[in-house]
């Protein structure tokens, strides 16, 4: 609607990634995990603003989609050994069939997820949370229980994402996080790019009017249900590659990661940065996820914000209000989320220098 | 474009109750192909809830509606909207979010085919259909005269406007048998005569049968082949627009009197 010209987008698209190819040569390892956490959260974050943001369909459970993807990459990738079972498949192999794992699990869920609407649907995928926790705890012979389990690194044949063997790229040496770092950016770009076309496309525009009037979407010769169920399904698959990256980055899967509040996080920063497009989806991403890691890194110079036990806030915390106020500013001042505004700035000053002229 | 083989709708018995609330009584009138039919009566005589059986929002309690060799009460409203049946709202039912193209677009959803991996991947599918179909949605927002809209987000425009787009969206679908539920309501002399104009040409032009329910006595009389008059979920009265008008049963359901004297008194001050 409100588009710049299209040199200009592919300009800054180009410029945007060339950039973010330059952060695994200058970032410490800090970094490189708090922006992999990002990015895997921008996938799964994406999947859920297609779900809720552009069809209008709460779901609490988007945290369990991703621990399927995480979980599901471990089982498809081990071997089997005394306390583990396994299916010791190819890594790739096995990352795809975690995804797709997600998705046929959504599909599972598919009659319920097409024939609740809005916060019914919400209420309904909270019990998947339970239901995942409790598997997940025990499950124990596939998901470890509460010591987790340990995550094969993914083994391209000519690339390994590990810190062995060592791989030096300009006087750099590139670890396994830089390695994922690359990884994860062409999948996060190969996820925007897919979910804005679905979004731009027929099958966005029925979304979009089912969440908008419903009755409106059946009359205009919409399957209501049928595409419910199906962005359901594409949802989870969304999330099951965030938890295949998660896992990735963790080396190691624990069970109270996946929990309620991940969950929530997940409503957060689509609600923060946008609900229905891709970009918000991103921003969100970015800043529910960085937003705790960067208050502790720098805790020490922050006021109120404390090691925890000493007094003050925990890093944690802090975060949590900030972005509890956060998503109470949006909603109030900012519909649209922190996308909107940018794009009601450039129309303001589209606007100014229209005059102008 | 050949013009497309329309059959009859023929409503028979038609009855829908809620919760002991009977809306439309035993009621049955037949469209005949090509022709404009309009229901009239005075509010809550049950118009909006017939629109809605017939379109699938609805079940009906009994009954039956039949459009060629298809029984409509049994479908989903999408099946329904495939046989080339497309209805307007009487209160705006459009996506406050979306641009006026791409709420007219979504009109033409019944005639295309792309999917989730089709758009997705932007297969030559899709971009086939997103251009051809923008084409004649540009078209169609021309005949009816929302063109210098189209960019916008609907959620800005006036009241006028998005009547006129519901109504271009349903003429997206293609339909052969339209349904405008009171296409001139909340309008002014100019727009309603607009508005007359244009449903005159679509009948006209694509020689389609149209189901008008309206208030507006004078755009009935003007514009309608035949006439259904419901009171209070029944049918009264049925017929050509100046054989209605002048039938006691209507005139008495309108201005509440049973003086039958009164024939030919303008029904225009039914509405306050």
């Amino acid at each position: 609607m409100f588009e710049s010209p299209r040199w200009v987008r592919i300009s800054a698209l180009v410029a945007g990634v060339a950039l973010m190819l330059l952060v695994p040569f200058y970032a410490d390892t800090f970094w490189m995990q708090a922006g992999l956490f990002a990015i895997a959260a921008a996938i799964g974050a994406i999947g859920l603003n297609l779900l809720t943001g552009a069809t209008g369909q709460l779901s609490l459970g988007h945290a369990f989609f991703l621990a399927v993807g995480a979980y599901g990459y471990v089982y498809f990738a081990s071997e089997s050994d005394n306390h583990f079972v396994g299916l010791g498949l190819p890594t790739p192999v096995a990352a795809i069939l975690a995804v797709l794992l997600a998705g046929l699990v959504g599909g599972i869920f598919s009659p319920i997820a097409g024939r609740l609407k809005g916060t019914y649907l919400g209420i309904a995928t909270l019990a998947l949370i339970f239901i995942g926790q409790h598997i997940l705890s025990n499950a124990e012979s596939v998901t470890g229980s509460h010591n987790g389990r340990q995550v094969p690194p993914l083994d391209l044949g000519f690339l390994v994402f590990d810190d062995s063997p060592e791989l030096v790229v300009a006087n750099v040496p590139l670890g396994a996080f830089e390695r994922l770092w690359f990884l994860a950016l062409i999948l996060l770009v190969i996820s925007a790019w897919v979910a804005r076309g679905v979004l731009r496309g027929r099958p966005g525009r029925a979304l979009n009017t089912i969440r908008d009037h419903e009755i409106a979407a059946g009359v205009m010769g919409v399957p209501v249900a049928r595409y419910r169920a199906a962005v359901f399904v594409l949802s989870s698959m969304y999330a099951g590659l965030a938890g295949v990256i998660l896992a990735l980055v963790f080396r190691q899967t624990v069970p109270d990661y996946f929990g309620i509040i991940l969950a929530l996080d997940y409503l957060a920063m689509i609600v923060i940065g946008g609900l229905g497009t891709v970009a918000g989806a991103m921003i969100g991403a970015v800043f529910i996820t960085l937003l705790p890691q960067v208050l502790t890194r720098y805790s020490d110079g922050l006021p109120l914000v404390a090691a925890p036990g000493s007094g003050g806030f925990s890093p944690a915390e802090a975060a949590r209000i900030i972005y509890g106020a956060a998503v109470v500013a949006v909603v109030l001042f900012l519909p649209g989320g922190l996308f909107g505004m940018w794009t009601r700035i450039r129309l303001a000053v589209a606007a100014r220098r229209h005059r102008a002229v | 474009m050949s013009t497309p083989r329309i059959p009859e709708l023929v409503v028979s018995d038609l009855t829908v109750k809620f919760a002991g609330i009977t809306a439309l009584d035993a009621v049955g009138f037949t469209v005949a192909p090509g022709t404009i039919h309009a229901v009239i009566g005075p509010n809550g005589a049950g118009k909006s809830t017939c629109f809605n059986v017939l379109s699938g929002v609805y079940r009906a309690t009994s009954g039956s509606v039949r459009f060629g060799e298809h029984e409509l009460t049994k479908l989903p409203p999408h099946k329904i909207a495939h046989l080339g049946m497309a209805r307007t709202f009487q209160n705006i039912a459009l996506s406050k979010l979306m641009s006026v193209e791409n709420n007219i677009m979504i009109g033409r959803h019944r005639l295309t085919r792309s999917g989730f991996l089709t758009a997705g991947l932007r297969l030559p599918l899709n971009r086939r259909e997103e251009r051809d179909h923008r084409a004649r949605v540009r078209e169609i927002a021309a005949f009816v005269g929302v063109s210098e809209y189209l960019a916008a987000p609907t959620g800005m425009l006036p009241y006028g406007v998005l009547k006129r787009i519901e109504l271009a969206r349903a003429l997206a679908m293609e339909p052969i048998l339209l349904m405008l539920d009171e296409p001139v309501a909340g309008m002014n002399g100019g727009e309603r005569r607009r508005m007359a104009e244009v449903i005159k040409a679509v009948q006209e032009d694509l020689g389609i049968s149209i189901l008008l329910v309206e208030h507006d006595m004078g755009m009935v009389m003007q514009l309608a082949d035949q006439v259904t008059v419901l009171d209070f979920g029944k049918r009264i009265a049925s017929g050509p627009p100046a054989e209605v008008q002048q039938n006691p049963e209507v005139i008495r359901a309108y201005l509440g009197v049973s003086d039958e004297n009164a024939t030919g008194v303008s029904m225009d001050k039914e509405r306050a």
